[in-house]
């Protein structure tokens, strides 16, 4: 069959084109042959030809035309496509403008912001400076009270000191006074010395002029004694000098009590200055109200400005600037008054300063003049002394006289008398220098140094050895302190370095001492950066997740879509390891599942819990008559049934877990008392002595105050507090 | 628990006049160290006038909410001493590193009450605290100079080091990290100290070095 099908077509139309000539040629033959009505049927075949080769050209016309009018076509198409190519390219243009617009209207947008922004700025600005400004007003406050209370101070002190100095003034006059009046008293004296002296030296000449015998010798004496009395005589004016040194210096000082009273005077001027600060006072309250007027205006221009922004806002703003300017020029004349005053109370410090040291240099003074006048008055007792050592060998002279008078039998009654008078002279000379030494000894008070130096020497110098070998110790132990001293110096630097350490453990925070919780709160900047952070983890998870989700979508249409592509299908594969994120997926959730059902089970057991203490809490109760409120310190509350006023806090001082208070006796509590009124006061402190301070026993003392408070509560006929 | 001491003498400052001092003197302490540290841009802070000398204090409503807070009950713990420490931590945002910690440590100074009026010392002026404080500050202005440079975000923490049994806002506050910084890279270096009649703050900086 299947060869039939396959050989016929072609067979059949090969076979027939030679059929079909063979059948003209044999019609032809025909033509030949047979009747004319052949030939007019053989004229229709040919006119049927002709009409076929007509139809064929016209076709072909046909075909010609259409092929022209394609072209035309075609050539508009192309014509068409230039067009569209242009309007694409307008269309594009457009685009760009629009988009240029877009961006202008953008820039225009940030600018208004920037403006705003500004705005902003320059009002936070001026609140700044208002704040500045009122800052500066109380430093200026500040100063002003310091000053006050300085100035006050000042005075006070200069006060007292020109009380006191006046007062030193009045004390150096009277020594003064006193000084000179000894003084005068010690010239004359001396004067009446000299006056018999001179005339003693008169009888001496009378004497050695009669006795030419020795008569050398005495002169010697004599001129001895003359330069003795010289001598005297100088010192005498020596003094008499110091006393004309102290006198001027009496009136250096009335002139600088003057000077004091000048700056009395000065003091009262800054007095009255400082109540010229009372008006700079004045001023700046009267400052202040402005500041507060500019606030208000501020406020004001704050609460406009939302509604109409532009040409007052601008106006107002710069008044206010104006205003700022001015009460900053204010500020600065004020300041500069301030410092005007500091600088002229410190001028006035000074001069005071100056004025103490001068003083101080005064006193020097005359402590040094005072030495050099008790120098002078022990001269002068020495001299007084020399003077009775001279009488004394002027009466060894005259008994000489008086001897040699005797063998010689020269001499005369009137020379007797004369030597009677002498020595009675003499007398009164030593019974004066007797008197001025004991006035000297009044003066000076000072015989108990050689008094007491002279009997005792031996026994001074054991005394001294004695203080010098205590002082050698001292020393040595001394030097063994100091050592020991230096010693401890040196680990007191060690300690401080690893105490420095230490520190850093601690300030490094890798150690936390004990008993110590660190704390923070809970809405703190780290806590919410990290908050934000792990928010933007959770998001970009998300993201993540619906990715992949997207991705696995993708890729099972794409399988689909590429059908039989294997190689395409493979890499696809290899983008996403498929299987295990997915395993890892489902282990996640197993997890979080089980994490679930953990936690019911936590919190179940918490409500148990709570349940259970609720419970232990109702027993003890009932049982002990006593309530427990435990906190998270560790602290407990130990509320009386029968009482709620007698409530006990206790604290457990070392291990924190042995909240339980009734069975350890042997652990001390630290305890404090909340106990308010009829919470059985009256036996409590007794109670507490007994039970808790002698016997140690807690439970005990609750015992017997819930006793206390039971009876107490039956007397006035209450009901426990369930 | 210690028992709160009353005013020793008439013209010493009290023990709440010290703990307002005290407190003041964290607000400014930690402004400087986060405009200093450059926690926060330097736009957010404005100059006050404060102990003789311009500080900078923050703008930022929120951080000052959280200064507030931290304060007033930094205020109540100091006036029952619970408070022996106070830390500010600078933590890296990305790392999560502890960077630096100043630390402020609390002592109450011994007061020799029994005595009498007699033996106590006089009571400190305070231009002298003043100045004292103003010294810290411009120690902490100084230690930039030595501080390692701080090139990356950073945010901060501050911690309070309390006793146990101090009495603490428990929705508020939380136990939390010390935020130690690791031993073989930390170095310290301690700052001056200030003292009233009732308190002395000393001020120590440690930070992470890594070279």
């Amino acid at each position: 069959m299947d060869n039939d099908e396959f050989s016929t077509p072609v067979s059949a139309s090969r076979s027939s084109v030679p059929w079909s000539t063979s059948v003209k040629r044999d019609s032809l033959a025909a033509d030949l042959e047979r009747d004319p009505q052949l030939s007019t049927a053989k004229r229709k075949q040919r006119t049927q030809a002709f009409h076929s080769q007509m139809t064929f050209a016209s076709l072909e016309r046909q075909v010609a035309s259409l092929q022209t009018s394609k072209a035309e076509l075609e050539a508009k198409i192309r014509e068409k496509d230039a067009v569209i190519d242009r309007l694409e390219g307008d269309r594009r243009w457009l685009s760009d403008r629009e988009k240029e617009e877009r961006e202008e209207k953008e820039r225009e947008r940030k600018e208004r912001e920037e403006e705003k922004r500004k705005l902003s700025s320059d009002l936070r600005a001026l609140r700044n400076s208002f704040q500045a400004l009122r800052g500066e007003h109380d430093d200026l406050q500040d100063e002003y009270s310091n000053l006050k209370r300085q100035s006050s101070q000042t005075i006070a002190t200069q006060k007292a000191d020109t009380t006191t100095l006046s007062r030193q003034v009045a004390l150096l006059q009277d020594e003064l006074a006193s000084v000179q009046a000894i003084a005068e008293q010690r010239s004359n004296a001396l004067e009446e010395l000299q006056l018999q002296f001179d005339e003693l030296s008169e009888a001496q000449a009378n004497t050695s002029r009669l006795s030419s015998g020795g008569g050398t010798e005495e002169d010697e004496n004599w001129s001895i004694v003359r330069e003795e009395l010289h001598r005297q005589a100088n010192h005498l004016r020596t003094v008499e000098t110091a006393n004309a040194k102290m006198n001027s210096e009496l009136i250096m000082l009335r002139h600088r009590n003057t000077s004091l009273e000048v700056l009395k005077e000065q003091k009262r001027e800054l007095e009255k200055k400082v109540s010229g600060v009372e008006q700079l006072k004045e001023k700046v309250v009267r400052l202040e109200a402005e500041l507060d007027a500019a606030r208000q205006e501020r406020e004001d221009w704050a609460s406009k400005s939302a509604s109409t922004p532009s040409v007052a806002v601008t106006q107002s703003l710069s008044d206010l600037r104006l205003k700022y300017a001015t009460l900053l020029e204010e500020n600065g004349s004020n300041v500069a008054l301030l410092h005007r005053r500091e600088k002229e109370l410190e001028d006035a410090q000074e001069r005071e300063n100056a004025f103490g040291k001068r003083i101080e240099d005064l006193e020097a003074e005359i402590e040094l003049l005072k030495e050099g006048l008790t120098r002078a008055e022990q001269r002068a007792s020495l001299a007084e002394r020399e003077v009775g050592f001279q009488q004394a060998m002027l009466a060894s002279f005259t008994a000489e006289e008086t001897h040699d008078g005797v063998n010689t039998s020269r001499l005369d009654d009137v020379a007797k008398q004369r030597v009677s008078q002498l020595e009675s002279l003499l007398a009164d000379y030593k019974a004066t220098i007797a008197k001025l030494e004991s006035e000297i000894n009044d003066l000076t008070g000072d015989l108990s140094s050689t008094g007491g130096d002279r009997r005792p020497r031996v026994e001074i110098i054991k005394d001294l050895e004695s203080e010098r070998h205590k002082r050698e110790a001292a020393e040595s132990a001394l030097r063994e302190l100091e050592s020991t001293t230096e010693s401890q110096v040196e680990q007191i630097d060690k300690l401080e370095q690893t105490l420095f350490e230490l520190q850093g453990e601690i300030g490094g925070g890798r150690h936390i001492p004990p008993g110590v919780r660190v704390l923070s709160l809970r809405d703190n900047p780290a806590s919410q950066w990290e908050d934000l952070s792990r928010k933007a983890l959770e998001r970009v998870k998300d993201e993540n997740e619906a990715l992949l989700k997207r991705l696995k979508e993708l890729e099972e249409s794409g399988v689909r879509g590429r059908g039989g592509n294997g190689g395409q299908t493979g890499e696809d594969e290899e983008l996403v390891p498929r299987k295990s994120w997915e395993a890892a997926i489902q282990e996640k959730e197993e997890l979080e599942e089980a994490l679930k059902q953990k936690e019911k089970r936590l919190i179940r057991l918490k409500q148990v819990f709570s349940a259970k203490t609720d419970e232990f809490k109702e027993a003890i109760a009932s049982i002990l008559g006593v309530k427990l409120a435990f906190y998270p310190n560790g602290q407990v509350r130990v509320t009386s049934q029968f009482d709620l006023n007698a409530a006990f806090v206790f604290q457990p001082t070392k291990p924190p877990s042995a909240s339980s208070l009734g069975k350890s006796n042997s652990e001390a509590m630290t305890m404090k008392l909340v106990a308010k009124g009829e919470g059985g006061p009256e036996e409590l402190p007794q109670l507490m002595r007994y039970w808790v301070e002698q016997e140690q026993c807690i439970p005990c003392f609750l015992a017997s105050v819930t006793l206390e408070c039971y009876e107490k509560m039956k007397r006035e006929g209450l009901r426990p507090a369930v | 628990m210690a028992p709160t001491k009353q005013a020793p003498t008439r013209q010493a400052i009290t023990l709440k006049g010290s703990t307002n001092l005290v407190t003041e003197f964290f607000k400014y302490a930690a402004n400087t160290i986060l405009f200093q540290r450059g926690v926060y841009p330097a736009d957010d802070f404005h100059m006050v006038k404060k102990y003789g000398q311009t500080v900078l204090v923050t703008q930022d409503l929120a951080l000052e909410n959280y200064l507030d807070k931290i304060l007033k009950q930094v205020n109540k713990w100091l006036l029952t001493g619970a408070v022996t420490q106070l830390v500010l931590a600078i933590i890296s945002k990305d790392s999560r590193v502890t960077m630096e910690r100043w630390v402020f440590d609390i002592n109450l100074v011994e007061q020799e009450q029994p005595t009498g009026a007699s033996g106590s010392a006089p009571a400190k002026p305070e231009s002298e605290i003043q100045a004292e404080i103003r010294n810290i500050l411009k120690q902490i202005v100084s230690t930039v100079t030595f501080l390692p440079v701080i090139d990356e975000p950073t945010v901060f923490n501050i911690l309070a080091y309390t006793s146990e049994s101090a009495d603490i806002p428990a929705d508020e506050w939380v136990d939390t990290d010390p935020l130690a910084i690791e031993a073989s890279k930390s170095q310290q270096v301690k700052l001056r100290s200030f003292s009233t009649d009732v308190h002395r703050i000393e001020a120590m900086v440690a930070y992470r070095y890594e070279g």
